[in-house]
């Protein structure tokens, strides 16, 4: 199919958006033809996201312009009727039928006004009949399996008649065989002239899929080629920028580390999640782990600190064997925790500032009798709030009082407030503003001087950059692991799964046998 | 560390940081909310009848009938903070006395013929209304089942089983042993009366001091955030749903002493006055805030006004609605009071 021969489908032209003073996208640039298969990529804040909503018609161009063309070449503007949108999250009620989904909140009616079940039905059979899916439109959705689902949401996308399928991160929560198959209908869609916009992080599917990708970096279009010719590596540059940009930038710990081993993690797997990771952690060392959603390094995280059982492996602190999913059992070993959303799990939003960070050492502050002792519970926050400059109107305001940024010192505080050896943070800097940053990771420096050592479960490029080293992790398994002073283009590169760094991939090698820091 | 930070705090001038003094104070204002509704209805009561202002109507009439109800709103207030609620209470204020009484009682007077010690059948009581807790508590925080639907499953199923065993009918020809908590009367106050107090006083103490109590403010504040500190969720839920069954057993025996018989009917239509009295007392039903010491004000208040309808010769058929009209108005007291406090927060967050 000569591509280039046919009539344009989505035309994005010099488009700009701004939020308050961020500018997402300066002159943005789209054009796909119809029948074409394009990749829209960029790293998290490039502008995808908000392209996409404008291509959705949930946000207005400040500048530019976007036309969709429908058949028979009528502009037909954004919006959901001329582009289906398929979102990483699933859209669907997973308690009704297939066929019920497929027409939530359109449903077709009899002449007396009651919902009018035999259309409903064989609408669905026939809009999934395209798919070769016919057979589940009465399936209760909760029963089906991941790529049946998205099938299902495919065509409650389509079933408004655009010819333009958007899909957001498809394969997500797909088995290999779910990848397969999904990939294969993708193909059969494009040769009945379905025009399909594919935004991904994982680049090998990229090159499986799409005829061409348009790369976007700080707002602007930086590449579109078609896939042919192209490799990772081109589109790694392209996402990243320059590929030995901000190097000197990046400064880790304070000084040599010891070479004492405290946290050792043998063999760990977790259900299909994680799939035998060892690692080991220093004296004082920080080390970052990563990878994409779905990769692993948050379940592995979060089993160290007692969140979830490992179902294999061990995980030891100085040798001895932490017992695995019971968080007290963790915190007595030494690990202190820090999740992933301080609103879910970090702190009690009723409870006081001064309750809220000796949450975990209830049973080290009692009197003689018993009781919860009020003179040891505010002397033990007073060290805490004064070493972590916690600032409350007094130790008994709630919580929920405090500003974003002093509720994550609060979490952070009662992490360490059991003088963990270890401690393991998730996303610590996540919601948070520059200012809260900086003073977070001045904090977690001032850990390690005191020789604990922190493992870092987070995708953010600024918390990666104060570690020590940083595991990345793919699939369940260690990929890649890099020093401090990597580039951009490696931890990229590495992250996306490309090959081009020449990083170890494997986490047994001893400490000596790196490189030396910087 | 950071001279950088710009932080919305007040200055240490307006709040010191080690101002216990202060702190201890909007502490108790907090506690005592509800000081002024009291206050007020001591004062309308006074002169709506000279009767009510005597330490004879206040022990006898007001304390005397709020000590069953206080038990009660205590045990739901303790299962309400911990952010659980169980509607299965005033049903074991019935079944379990009855229970008791059925194996004491000869089978002339209705019992099962057992005629048992009465302190092994008040044993074989507690035991029972901790299997009924651990059931319930199994159900709803091993399983996970919906706490409503289950308690109210077990409101219904004991309240069946009380009518079935009793026939419908009172058992009376108590012995002693459980005229006891009805009639006695230490230092001239009866002991209902002492007993409440103990209860609350030790609730109190429990709640705000114990580490387990203040464990059930966590968890009912945020369960993902108590369990992330180490908290054994699912093991303190159970525990709740005992202690409330037990608690409210013993509610149910001090009744049945009261009144000298074990009566089918025997807690029905309780719940709603607890659940009133502990949200009048400040008690949150989304779990996490609230004190016993406010929840045993509602108790209080609750127990004046309905003392002084009784004295105002309001007519008997009319006392239900008034008593329903008086619990809204006062809801909707509570929600202006806590108004400006509430905004603020929102603001904040």
């Amino acid at each position: 199919m000569q591509i280039t021969d046919q009539a344009v489908a989505i035309a994005v032209e010099h488009v700009s958006k701004s939020f308050g003073p961020t500018r997402a996208l300066i002159d943005a640039n789209l054009i796909v033809r119809q029948g074409e298969s394009r990749a829209l990529l960029g790293r998290n804040g490039a502008g995808k996201s908000t392209l996409i909503a404008m291509l959705t018609g949930l946000l207005e161009p400040d500048a530019g312009e976007i036309r969709v063309t429908g058949e028979g070449g009528v502009d037909e503007g954004p919006g959901a009727d001329s582009i289906a949108c398929v979102y990483q999250k699933s859209t669907l009620v997973p308690w009704l039928s297939a066929a019920e989904n497929i027409s939530l909140g359109a449903y077709p009616t009899t002449s007396i006004g009651a919902v009018d079940w035999r259309a409903i039905r064989s609408r669905a059979v026939s809009l999934l009949s395209e798919w070769g899916y016919e057979s589940i439109a009465n399936r209760i959705v909760d029963e089906l399996p991941p790529l049946e689902r998205k099938i299902v949401e495919i065509c409650r996308a389509m079933s408004r008649g655009p010819k333009v399928l958007l899909l957001d991160e498809p394969t997500a929560g797909l088995d290999e065989g779910g990848v397969r198959e999904l990939f294969i209908q993708i193909g059969r869609a494009r040769e009945r002239g379905v025009t399909v916009l594919y935004v991904s992080h994982h680049l090998e599917e990229v090159f499986e899929v799409c005829d061409g990708v348009t790369v976007l970096r700080d707002g602007r279009d930086v590449l579109t080629a078609p896939t042919e010719g192209l490799t990772v590596d081109d589109i790694v540059v392209a996402m990243s920028g320059e590929p030995i940009a901000r190097v000197e930038a990046r400064t880790a710990s304070t000084g040599p580390l010891s070479d004492e081993i405290v946290l050792e993690v043998d063999g760990a797997r977790i259900g299909s999640v994680v799939q035998g990771v060892s690692l080991s952690v220093r004296r004082g060392e920080s080390v970052g782990i990563t990878g994409l959603d779905g990769a692993g390094h948050i379940q592995l995280a979060e089993s160290l600190a007692g969140q979830r059982p490992l179902d294999d492996g061990i995980a030891r602190i100085h040798g001895a064997p932490i017992r695995s999913g019971q968080v007290d059992k963790a915190i007595r070993s030494g690990i202190g925790f820090v999740p992933e959303d301080r609103h879910e799990g970090g702190f009690v939003p009723a409870l006081s500032v001064e309750e809220n960070t000796t949450l975990t050492i209830l049973d080290r502050i009692l009197t003689r009798v018993g009781l919860v002792s009020g003179s040891k519970r505010r002397s033990r926050y007073d060290q805490l709030s004064t070493a972590w400059s916690i600032k409350a109107e007094r130790p008994s305001q709630a919580a929920e009082e405090l500003s974003g940024g002093n509720q994550q010192k609060v979490v952070l505080a009662r992490a360490l407030a059991s003088d963990p050896e270890v401690v393991v943070l998730l996303h610590p800097t996540a919601g948070v503003d520059v200012t809260a940053k900086n003073s977070i990771y001045e904090t977690l420096h001032a850990l390690q001087a005191s020789g604990r050592s922190l493992l870092i479960a987070s995708t953010d490029d600024d918390d990666l950059a104060i570690c020590d080293r940083v595991i990345v992790m793919s699939h369940g398994q260690i990929t890649a692991e890099l020093s401090a002073g990597y580039s951009e283009h490696e931890l990229v590169s590495a992250v996306q799964g490309g090959t081009v760094t020449a990083s170890i991939p494997t986490a047994s090698t001893p400490p000596a046998a790196r490189a030396p820091k910087r | 560390m950071s001279n950088t930070t710009v932080e919305t705090t007040s200055a240490p001038a307006i709040a010191p940081r080690r101002g216990s003094r202060s702190e201890s104070l909007t502490a108790w204002a907090r506690e005592l909310s509800l000081a002024p509704a009291i206050i007020l209805a001591i004062i309308v009561g006074s002169f709506v009848s000279p009767q009510f202002l005597t330490a004879n109507n206040l022990i006898n009439n007001v304390m005397v009938a709020s000590s069953v109800l206080g038990l009660l709103v205590i045990a739901e207030s303790i299962i309400l903070i911990s952010g659980y609620f169980d509607l299965s209470l005033e049903s074991i204020v019935g079944i379990a006395p009855m229970v008791a009484v059925w194996v004491v009682v000869p089978q002339a007077t209705g019992g099962l013929g057992w005629e048992l010690n009465p302190y092994l059948a008040i044993l074989i009581m507690f035991v029972l209304s901790a299997v009924i807790g651990t059931i319930t508590g199994f159900l709803v925080a091993r399983l996970k089942l919906n706490a409503f639907m289950v308690t109210l499953a077990m409101l219904i199923l004991l309240r069946g089983i009380t009518v079935g065993i009793s026939g419908g009918k009172s058992l009376s020809g108590l012995p002693p042993e459980f005229l006891f908590l009805g009639s006695a009367r230490p230092l001239g106050v009866p002991v209902q009366v002492w007993i409440l107090v103990v209860v609350v006083v030790l609730a109190a103490v429990f709640m705000g001091l114990h580490p387990v109590g203040r464990k059930l403010y966590a968890m009912g504040g945020s369960s993902a955030a108590a369990a992330a500190a180490g908290i054994k969720t699912t093991r303190l839920t159970m525990g709740i749903f005992i202690f409330g069954a037990v608690l409210a057993s013993f509610a149910g025996l001090m009744q049945t002493g009261r009144i000298a018989s074990a009566t089918a009917s025997q807690g029905d239509g309780m719940i709603f006055t607890v659940f009133a009295a502990a949200v009048i007392g400040g008690i949150s039903l989304n779990g996490g805030r609230g004190s016993m010491i406010g929840a045993a004000l509602g108790v209080l208040l609750l127990g004046i006004i309905q003392n002084i309808l009784i004295l105002a010769q309001v007519p008997a058929y009319w006392i239900e609605a008034i008593y329903g009209l008086i619990i809204l108005i006062a809801l909707v007291f509570n929600h202006f009071a806590t108004r400006r406090a509430r905004r603020g927060r929102e603001l904040l967050a």
